[in-house]
Protein backbone atom coordinates (compact mmCIF):
# COMPACT_ATOMS: atom_id res chain seq x y z
CA UNK A 1 0.00 0.00 0.00
CA UNK A 2 1.55 3.58 -0.65
CA UNK A 3 2.63 5.75 1.83
CA UNK A 4 1.11 9.26 0.60
CA UNK A 5 2.87 10.87 2.92
CA UNK A 6 5.71 10.62 0.56
CA UNK A 7 3.71 12.85 -2.07
CA UNK A 8 5.54 16.02 -3.02
CA UNK A 9 8.87 14.61 -0.87
CA UNK A 10 12.44 14.68 -1.99
CA UNK A 11 13.96 11.02 -1.70
CA UNK A 12 17.24 12.67 -1.93
CA UNK A 13 20.50 13.25 -4.55
CA UNK A 14 23.24 11.05 -5.93
CA UNK A 15 26.13 11.93 -8.43
CA UNK A 16 27.16 9.89 -11.41
CA UNK A 17 30.04 10.24 -13.58
CA UNK A 18 29.27 9.48 -17.34
CA UNK A 19 31.80 7.17 -18.15
CA UNK A 20 32.52 6.30 -22.20
CA UNK A 21 32.11 2.18 -21.34
CA UNK A 22 28.47 2.92 -19.83
CA UNK A 23 27.65 4.68 -23.28
CA UNK A 24 29.10 1.80 -25.14
CA UNK A 25 27.59 -0.89 -22.97
CA UNK A 26 24.06 0.33 -23.36
CA UNK A 27 24.70 0.85 -27.34
CA UNK A 28 25.77 -2.79 -27.13
CA UNK A 29 22.74 -4.39 -25.20
CA UNK A 30 20.00 -2.25 -27.61
CA UNK A 31 22.12 -2.98 -30.54
CA UNK A 32 22.66 0.67 -31.15
CA UNK A 33 25.42 0.43 -34.10
CA UNK A 34 25.37 4.09 -34.81
CA UNK A 35 28.79 5.26 -34.43
CA UNK A 36 28.47 8.78 -33.10
CA UNK A 37 28.13 7.34 -29.88
CA UNK A 38 31.29 4.97 -29.91
CA UNK A 39 33.58 7.02 -31.93
CA UNK A 40 34.68 10.57 -30.90
CA UNK A 41 35.81 11.67 -34.01
CA UNK A 42 32.83 10.89 -36.38
CA UNK A 43 31.01 12.67 -33.25
CA UNK A 44 33.20 15.63 -33.33
CA UNK A 45 32.57 15.86 -37.34
CA UNK A 46 28.98 15.93 -36.64
CA UNK A 47 29.14 19.13 -34.40
CA UNK A 48 29.93 17.65 -30.83
CA UNK A 49 32.91 17.72 -28.72
CA UNK A 50 33.14 14.53 -27.92
CA UNK A 51 30.42 11.41 -28.09
CA UNK A 52 26.93 12.23 -26.88
CA UNK A 53 24.73 10.19 -24.35
CA UNK A 54 22.06 8.25 -26.22
CA UNK A 55 18.88 8.96 -25.73
CA UNK A 56 17.87 6.51 -22.88
CA UNK A 57 21.22 7.07 -20.82
CA UNK A 58 19.81 8.89 -18.03
CA UNK A 59 18.08 5.42 -16.89
CA UNK A 60 21.65 4.81 -16.55
CA UNK A 61 22.30 7.56 -14.88
CA UNK A 62 19.60 6.55 -12.08
CA UNK A 63 19.96 2.86 -11.61
CA UNK A 64 23.83 2.83 -11.27
CA UNK A 65 23.94 6.36 -9.70
CA UNK A 66 21.21 5.33 -7.10
CA UNK A 67 20.99 1.92 -6.50
CA UNK A 68 19.19 2.59 -3.28
CA UNK A 69 16.29 2.86 -5.56
CA UNK A 70 14.73 -0.37 -5.05
CA UNK A 71 14.38 0.54 -1.10
CA UNK A 72 13.38 3.87 -1.93
CA UNK A 73 10.21 2.03 -4.12
CA UNK A 74 9.85 -0.24 -0.87
CA UNK A 75 9.66 2.59 1.26
CA UNK A 76 7.09 4.67 -0.47
CA UNK A 77 4.88 1.53 -0.68
CA UNK A 78 5.39 0.00 -4.05
CA UNK A 79 5.11 -3.67 -4.01
CA UNK A 80 8.42 -4.20 -6.28
CA UNK A 81 7.91 -7.97 -6.78
CA UNK A 82 4.84 -6.66 -9.76
CA UNK A 83 5.69 -3.32 -10.51
CA UNK A 84 5.54 -2.44 -13.98
CA UNK A 85 7.24 0.26 -15.78
CA UNK A 86 4.27 2.37 -16.92
CA UNK A 87 5.57 5.51 -18.70
CA UNK A 88 8.86 7.32 -18.95
CA UNK A 89 9.26 10.82 -19.82
CA UNK A 90 12.61 13.20 -20.57
CA UNK A 91 13.24 16.10 -21.24
CA UNK A 92 16.53 17.44 -22.52
CA UNK A 93 18.49 20.86 -22.12
CA UNK A 94 21.80 20.31 -22.69
CA UNK A 95 23.89 17.33 -24.70
CA UNK A 96 25.88 14.88 -22.13
CA UNK A 97 29.33 14.25 -22.25
CA UNK A 98 31.52 11.80 -20.80
CA UNK A 99 33.55 13.24 -17.99
CA UNK A 100 30.41 15.03 -17.17
CA UNK A 101 29.55 14.81 -13.23
CA UNK A 102 25.66 14.78 -12.73
CA UNK A 103 23.56 14.86 -9.53
CA UNK A 104 20.38 13.39 -9.26
CA UNK A 105 17.66 14.91 -7.52
CA UNK A 106 14.26 12.71 -7.12
CA UNK A 107 10.86 13.76 -6.03
CA UNK A 108 7.74 11.92 -5.67
CA UNK A 109 5.92 14.06 -7.98
CA UNK A 110 2.52 12.09 -7.69
CA UNK A 111 1.00 9.10 -5.92
CA UNK A 112 -2.17 7.98 -6.64
CA UNK A 113 -4.17 4.77 -5.58
CA UNK A 114 -7.34 3.22 -7.28
CA UNK A 115 -9.35 0.39 -7.37
CA UNK A 116 -7.38 -1.44 -10.33
CA UNK A 117 -3.68 -0.17 -9.26
CA UNK A 118 -0.97 1.90 -7.67
CA UNK A 119 0.53 4.32 -9.90
CA UNK A 120 3.75 6.73 -8.63
CA UNK A 121 5.60 9.03 -10.49
CA UNK A 122 9.38 10.10 -9.60
CA UNK A 123 10.52 12.98 -11.08
CA UNK A 124 14.37 13.69 -10.97
CA UNK A 125 15.88 16.55 -11.95
CA UNK A 126 19.29 16.01 -13.48
CA UNK A 127 22.28 18.96 -13.03
CA UNK A 128 25.43 19.62 -14.30
CA UNK A 129 27.38 22.25 -11.83
CA UNK A 130 23.99 24.62 -11.61
CA UNK A 131 22.79 23.65 -14.93
CA UNK A 132 19.72 21.67 -15.61
CA UNK A 133 20.40 19.16 -18.16
CA UNK A 134 17.32 16.46 -18.08
CA UNK A 135 14.56 16.38 -16.45
CA UNK A 136 13.15 12.89 -16.80
CA UNK A 137 10.25 11.77 -15.03
CA UNK A 138 9.27 7.68 -14.05
CA UNK A 139 5.60 6.18 -13.70
CA UNK A 140 5.67 3.36 -11.69
CA UNK A 141 1.98 0.97 -11.38
CA UNK A 142 1.38 -1.97 -9.44
CA UNK A 143 -1.99 -3.76 -10.51
CA UNK A 144 -4.22 -3.87 -7.65
CA UNK A 145 -5.46 -7.47 -6.35
CA UNK A 146 -2.87 -9.77 -6.33
CA UNK A 147 -1.22 -9.07 -2.37
CA UNK A 148 -0.50 -12.37 -1.49
CA UNK B 1 20.80 15.96 -43.32
CA UNK B 2 16.77 15.68 -42.91
CA UNK B 3 15.88 19.39 -43.98
CA UNK B 4 12.42 20.66 -42.36
CA UNK B 5 11.52 22.13 -45.46
CA UNK B 6 11.45 18.48 -46.90
CA UNK B 7 9.15 16.97 -44.00
CA UNK B 8 5.65 17.00 -44.44
CA UNK B 9 2.81 15.81 -41.79
CA UNK B 10 2.25 12.06 -42.20
CA UNK B 11 6.33 11.30 -43.22
CA UNK B 12 6.87 8.20 -42.18
CA UNK B 13 10.28 7.40 -40.53
CA UNK B 14 13.08 5.04 -41.69
CA UNK B 15 11.47 2.23 -39.83
CA UNK B 16 13.95 -0.51 -37.57
CA UNK B 17 13.55 -3.88 -37.43
CA UNK B 18 15.74 -5.92 -34.49
CA UNK B 19 17.21 -8.81 -34.38
CA UNK B 20 15.32 -11.52 -32.09
CA UNK B 21 15.56 -10.70 -28.54
CA UNK B 22 17.61 -13.33 -26.34
CA UNK B 23 17.89 -13.80 -22.86
CA UNK B 24 21.75 -12.86 -22.66
CA UNK B 25 20.41 -9.32 -24.20
CA UNK B 26 18.47 -8.94 -21.84
CA UNK B 27 21.64 -9.51 -19.11
CA UNK B 28 23.73 -7.47 -20.59
CA UNK B 29 20.67 -4.57 -20.99
CA UNK B 30 20.43 -5.53 -17.09
CA UNK B 31 23.80 -5.06 -16.43
CA UNK B 32 24.18 -1.71 -19.25
CA UNK B 33 20.80 -0.38 -17.43
CA UNK B 34 21.76 -1.22 -14.18
CA UNK B 35 18.20 -2.60 -13.72
CA UNK B 36 18.54 -5.73 -11.99
CA UNK B 37 15.15 -6.67 -11.48
CA UNK B 38 15.40 -10.61 -11.37
CA UNK B 39 12.30 -10.47 -13.82
CA UNK B 40 14.24 -10.24 -16.62
CA UNK B 41 17.02 -12.43 -16.24
CA UNK B 42 16.23 -15.17 -14.19
CA UNK B 43 13.49 -17.36 -15.21
CA UNK B 44 12.41 -19.05 -11.69
CA UNK B 45 12.06 -16.23 -10.12
CA UNK B 46 10.14 -14.07 -13.26
CA UNK B 47 7.56 -17.42 -12.81
CA UNK B 48 7.08 -16.79 -9.37
CA UNK B 49 6.19 -13.05 -10.34
CA UNK B 50 3.57 -14.60 -12.04
CA UNK B 51 4.81 -14.38 -15.25
CA UNK B 52 5.46 -17.07 -18.12
CA UNK B 53 9.18 -16.02 -18.18
CA UNK B 54 11.70 -13.57 -18.21
CA UNK B 55 10.62 -10.38 -19.76
CA UNK B 56 12.42 -7.56 -21.73
CA UNK B 57 13.21 -4.78 -19.74
CA UNK B 58 10.45 -1.73 -20.84
CA UNK B 59 13.65 0.61 -21.76
CA UNK B 60 15.07 -1.93 -23.97
CA UNK B 61 11.88 -0.95 -26.04
CA UNK B 62 12.33 2.45 -25.51
CA UNK B 63 16.24 2.34 -26.49
CA UNK B 64 15.20 0.54 -29.50
CA UNK B 65 12.76 3.35 -30.28
CA UNK B 66 15.70 5.92 -29.84
CA UNK B 67 18.15 3.81 -31.94
CA UNK B 68 15.97 4.46 -34.73
CA UNK B 69 14.83 8.49 -33.94
CA UNK B 70 18.90 9.26 -33.89
CA UNK B 71 19.34 7.20 -36.53
CA UNK B 72 16.82 9.80 -38.43
CA UNK B 73 17.86 12.96 -36.83
CA UNK B 74 20.85 14.21 -34.43
CA UNK B 75 20.64 13.59 -30.95
CA UNK B 76 20.97 17.22 -29.97
CA UNK B 77 18.21 17.64 -31.98
CA UNK B 78 15.81 16.00 -29.45
CA UNK B 79 13.80 18.36 -27.07
CA UNK B 80 11.82 15.66 -25.51
CA UNK B 81 11.25 12.23 -25.68
CA UNK B 82 8.42 10.14 -23.55
CA UNK B 83 6.70 6.36 -23.98
CA UNK B 84 4.05 4.50 -22.52
CA UNK B 85 4.81 0.47 -22.11
CA UNK B 86 1.62 -0.74 -23.77
CA UNK B 87 2.77 -4.67 -23.65
CA UNK B 88 5.18 -7.42 -22.69
CA UNK B 89 8.07 -8.09 -24.61
CA UNK B 90 9.92 -11.69 -24.18
CA UNK B 91 12.75 -13.31 -25.64
CA UNK B 92 12.78 -14.12 -29.70
CA UNK B 93 10.50 -11.57 -29.88
CA UNK B 94 11.44 -9.74 -33.01
CA UNK B 95 10.61 -5.94 -32.57
CA UNK B 96 10.46 -3.65 -35.10
CA UNK B 97 10.22 -0.13 -34.42
CA UNK B 98 8.27 2.86 -36.18
CA UNK B 99 7.46 6.27 -36.57
CA UNK B 100 5.72 9.08 -38.32
CA UNK B 101 5.18 12.73 -38.02
CA UNK B 102 2.56 14.05 -36.74
CA UNK B 103 3.09 17.69 -36.45
CA UNK B 104 4.91 20.39 -38.18
CA UNK B 105 5.11 23.55 -36.57
CA UNK B 106 7.44 27.09 -35.74
CA UNK B 107 7.22 29.72 -33.09
CA UNK B 108 9.42 32.03 -31.34
CA UNK B 109 11.54 29.21 -30.10
CA UNK B 110 12.48 27.50 -33.57
CA UNK B 111 11.07 25.02 -35.89
CA UNK B 112 9.58 21.73 -34.26
CA UNK B 113 8.30 18.48 -35.77
CA UNK B 114 6.23 16.06 -33.32
CA UNK B 115 6.67 12.33 -34.12
CA UNK B 116 4.42 9.11 -33.23
CA UNK B 117 6.94 6.48 -32.40
CA UNK B 118 5.74 2.73 -31.99
CA UNK B 119 7.43 -0.51 -31.18
CA UNK B 120 5.68 -4.01 -32.09
CA UNK B 121 6.38 -7.28 -31.76
CA UNK B 122 6.28 -10.01 -35.05
CA UNK B 123 2.21 -10.29 -34.80
CA UNK B 124 2.10 -6.61 -34.69
CA UNK B 125 1.23 -6.27 -30.94
CA UNK B 126 2.33 -2.75 -29.58
CA UNK B 127 4.81 -2.62 -26.98
CA UNK B 128 5.60 0.80 -26.17
CA UNK B 129 4.42 4.43 -28.19
CA UNK B 130 5.25 7.81 -27.60
CA UNK B 131 6.12 11.31 -28.52
CA UNK B 132 9.34 12.88 -29.71
CA UNK B 133 9.84 16.66 -30.36
CA UNK B 134 12.72 17.42 -32.91
CA UNK B 135 14.10 20.70 -33.37
CA UNK B 136 15.54 21.96 -36.32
Amino acid sequence: MLDSSYQGKSLGSYTFEIERGKIKELCLAIGDTNPLFFDKEYAQKEGYKDIPTPLTFPTVINFWGNPDIWNQMIKVGIDIKRLLHGKEEYEYLATLYPGDVVKGDTVVETMRSSTAMDMVTFKTTYTRGEEVVVIAKMTIVVPQGGEK
Amino acid sequence: MISFENITEGFELPSLKKEPITQLQLIRYAGASGDFNQIHTVPEYAKQAGLPGTIAHGMLSMGILAQMITNWVSPKQIKTYSVGFKGIAKPDDILTAKGFVKKKYENENGKFIECKVSVEDQNGEAKADGKVIIKF
